[in-house]
């Protein structure tokens, strides 16, 4: 079970991150280079409208079957499809919180002769973090969860391994309440831990 | 892509369910939700704690657990056996609750100090002022939260074919297993789902500009 | 020239009033530490105008609210016509309909016209039928001049509208007193005139009121008697006159001149 444990958080972390890196590009993208709108929409309507476990299906069995590397590992394919959704879910709650800060931070860093892209990272991005943090928290969760979904596509994680245990004892009850009570315990602090952090760094500059 | 005809009628009874799930899980989930929320509020502590373990059970675990607890466990526990269908729509619509008990109580506390005030002055009760005053405004703000609620169901459902429901993606599976044309049936499958979710959420809105009431929006 | 006030009063006609309110021992305290009203007895009578006026933080808005139950006293007894408020097992919702209430945030219901807040109460309380209602409600409207605007949202209207809205509501019950707590403080000055003159209005109608107000000249022309207070107490009591020529206590004395410098710098 705790490798099990271990491949779920490794897929959540690791799709969290790639959504961070991907979703801040597509934010900014979106927001700065008004050319790339028509992509980034198209690609967040795709990665938002379409179920995560169809789409985990669609990319194992569908392109995994003409493009079996990378496609046909089944860890990768999970990460990959969570990490765009996640994407397209962060590219949202940062342009809400590039919104949120205004027009005023970059319009004074470029009449200093900054660069757009300086501008961007070393202005904009630490300000959109410390906006951006319950909707990140709950992301943080989501990703967690459906993380679930993989277990369908063979991904050795909770699910997966629950259901195992299952089978093995006959025993209904007891694996899954304890898959449940863990996927709580991963979800709820580091949720609660990142709108504490939040808050109190809102609190610190001021804002 | 002609192949698909001949499974059309399979593929119109799984979008049928799917949407039947998550339209039943999103209206339920909305009373329940109001009825927690005001429970939360106003029901004293033991009631309160009762509701958050409630939501945080079913916002903290996955919904293919929920599905699965209410399946196996429950049953086992109290010793008789459920039709899987009803487990799912009664999960869909529980889960909804938790979540929109969430936006439904922070829509009422935004709305709540001022405007019972108020009505108090004029000798309103408590219960009349809930129901005239409070709800009536939270229920506006929600309208945004509440049309992304419904896309997350329906892109929750398809968790159904775990339990053995024959929804729209198990429909999918059926019609590769006898045809083995994988990736164009996933497609045409993530197709109809984005289509429903596009036309869902321009219904919304459309329902959203129509009950606008300028002076009661969301805080940005 | 006389004022208001004054007219009413050569009458004779504060001598033969009911009295419409009366508190007496009134105590509040908040937190313990904080004592918010500290041992005020008032009375009211019929017609009467009555203008509190005093520091900020002096208590006054606290008053108020427990006059009108909103913030129920600690210790005390108020009464409405005679009836106790403060007994235990009283209507307050009826009691409350019978005290209109005027609030410095206004605190209209946003999710209806001006129409539908006006008569709201009178549908939902008074359980009027929905024609009397609405006339009424169009009545009370016409009485503070918005009722071209009855089909209006509140974020459509002014600041100074929507009191006017919110004095309409106070009215629409025909309540015995009515109470207005800085009515015109969260208002822009430009807006302000529109509010007092509506006031002056009801004053002249012979509506009871207690009013919690810094606006001076409104109340010299208007209230019958002007009552200051300050840490929780009434300090003094009398005719606007006395407080404009001579005050009788220290701190009105000190207060009041703060007051002019303040007004002869504007």
């Amino acid at each position: 079970m705790v490798e099990g444990v271990l491949t779920t958080l490794s897929i959540s972390v690791l799709s969290f991150l790639l959504g961070m890196a991907a979703g801040l590009l597509l934010a900014f993208g979106r927001v700065y280079e008004k050319g790339s709108r028509p992509l980034v929409e198209v690609f967040e309507k795709f990665f938002r409208g379409i179920p995560e476990l169809v789409l985990m299906l669609m990319f194992y069995w569908g392109v995994g079957s003409y493009i079996p590397f990378p496609f046909k590992n089944a860890v990768f394919t999970a990460t990959f499809v969570l990490g765009m959704r996640s994407a397209a879910n962060q590219s949202q709650i940062f342009r809400g919180a590039i919104r949120g800060i205004g027009e005023e931070q970059m319009v004074a860093a470029r009449s200093l002769g900054f660069s757009k892209l300086w501008s961007a990272v070393h202005v904009m991005i630490p300000q959109v973090f410390v906006f951006s943090t319950p909707g990140l928290g709950s992301e943080y969760a989501l990703l967690i969860k459906d993380s679930a979904y993989a277990f369908v596509i063979g991904v050795p994680d909770i699910m997966f391994i629950t259901n195992s245990i299952r089978k093995a004892t006959l025993d209904p009850v007891t694996p899954y309440l304890a898959a449940a009570f863990l996927y709580i315990l991963l979800t709820f602090p580091v949720a609660t831990w990142l709108d504490a952090w939040g808050s109190r760094r809102k609190k610190k500059l001021g804002l | 892509m002609d192949y698909i005809i001949e499974y059309l009628p399979l593929i119109f009874d799984g979008f049928i369910l799917t949407v039947g799930v998550s339209l039943f899980g999103i209206f339920a989930g909305l009373a329940l939700g109001i009825i927690l929320a005001l429970g939360d509020s106003y029901g004293g502590r033991i009631i309160s704690t009762l509701i958050r373990v409630y939501v945080e059970f079913f916002r903290g675990s996955p919904i293919i657990i929920q599905l699965f607890v209410f399946l196996y466990v429950i049953p086992t526990l109290l010793n008789f056996r459920i039709d899987p269908l009803i487990v799912g729509f009664s999960i869909f619509a529980l889960n909804s609750a938790a979540y929109q008990k969430g936006y439904i109580k922070g829509a009422m506390d935004a709305v709540f100090e001022d405007q019972m005030t108020a009505g108090l002055s004029i000798g309103m009760s408590k219960p009349q002022i809930i129901f005239y005053v409070i709800l009536p405004q939270a229920l506006r703000i929600v309208i945004p939260a509440w049309s992304n609620e419904y896309c997350s169901l329906t892109k929750s459902t398809p968790a159904l074919l775990v339990i053995g429901v024959r929804d729209l993606t198990a429909a999918a599976t059926t019609i590769i297993g006898q045809t083995y044309r994988v990736l164009e049936t996933y497609v045409f499958i993530a197709m109809i789902y984005l289509a429903w979710i596009t036309v869902i959420t321009k219904i919304m809105d459309i329902v959203y500009e129509k009950k606008r009431i300028p002076g009661i929006e969301i805080s940005a | 020239m006389l004022g208001e006030a004054e007219e009413r009063k050569s009458w004779g006609y504060k001598e033969m009033t009911d009295i419409v309110m009366e508190c007496k021992n009134l105590w509040k305290t908040y937190e313990q530490h904080l004592i918010a009203v500290k041992d005020v007895s008032l009375q009211i009578g019929e017609g009467d105008i009555k203008l509190i006026f005093g520091p900020s933080g002096s208590g006054k808005s606290t008053f108020l609210r427990c006059l009108a139950m909103l913030t129920p006293p600690d210790r005390g007894d108020i009464l409405l016509r005679g009836e106790c408020l403060t007994k235990a097992g009283t209507d307050l919702n009826k009691a409350r309909t019978r005290i209109g209430f005027v609030f410095q945030q206004i605190y209209l219901f946003r999710h209806l016209t001006a129409l539908g807040n006006v008569e709201l109460a009178l549908r939902r309380v008074l359980k009027l039928p929905k024609e009397e209602a609405e006339k009424r409600a169009l009545e009370a409207l016409e009485e503070v001049k918005m009722q071209e605007w009855s089909h209006h949202y509140p974020s459509q209207l002014s600041g100074g509208q929507q009191q006017r809205v919110g004095i309409a509501r106070a009215l629409a019950r025909n309540p015995d007193i009515i109470l207005l707590d800085e009515p015109t403080s969260a208002l822009d000055p430009e807006l302000t005139g529109e509010v007092i003159d509506t006031l002056r209005d009801l004053a002249k109608k012979g509506t009871t009121m207690l009013i919690v107000s810094h606006e001076m000249p409104f109340a010299r022309e208007v209230a019958d008697e002007m009552i200051f207070f300050d840490e929780g107490s009434i300090i003094e009591t009398g005719p606007p006159e006395q407080f404009f020529t001579n005050p009788k206590s220290e701190r009105a004395k000190k207060f009041m001149a703060r007051l002019i410098k303040r007004t002869k710098r504007e």
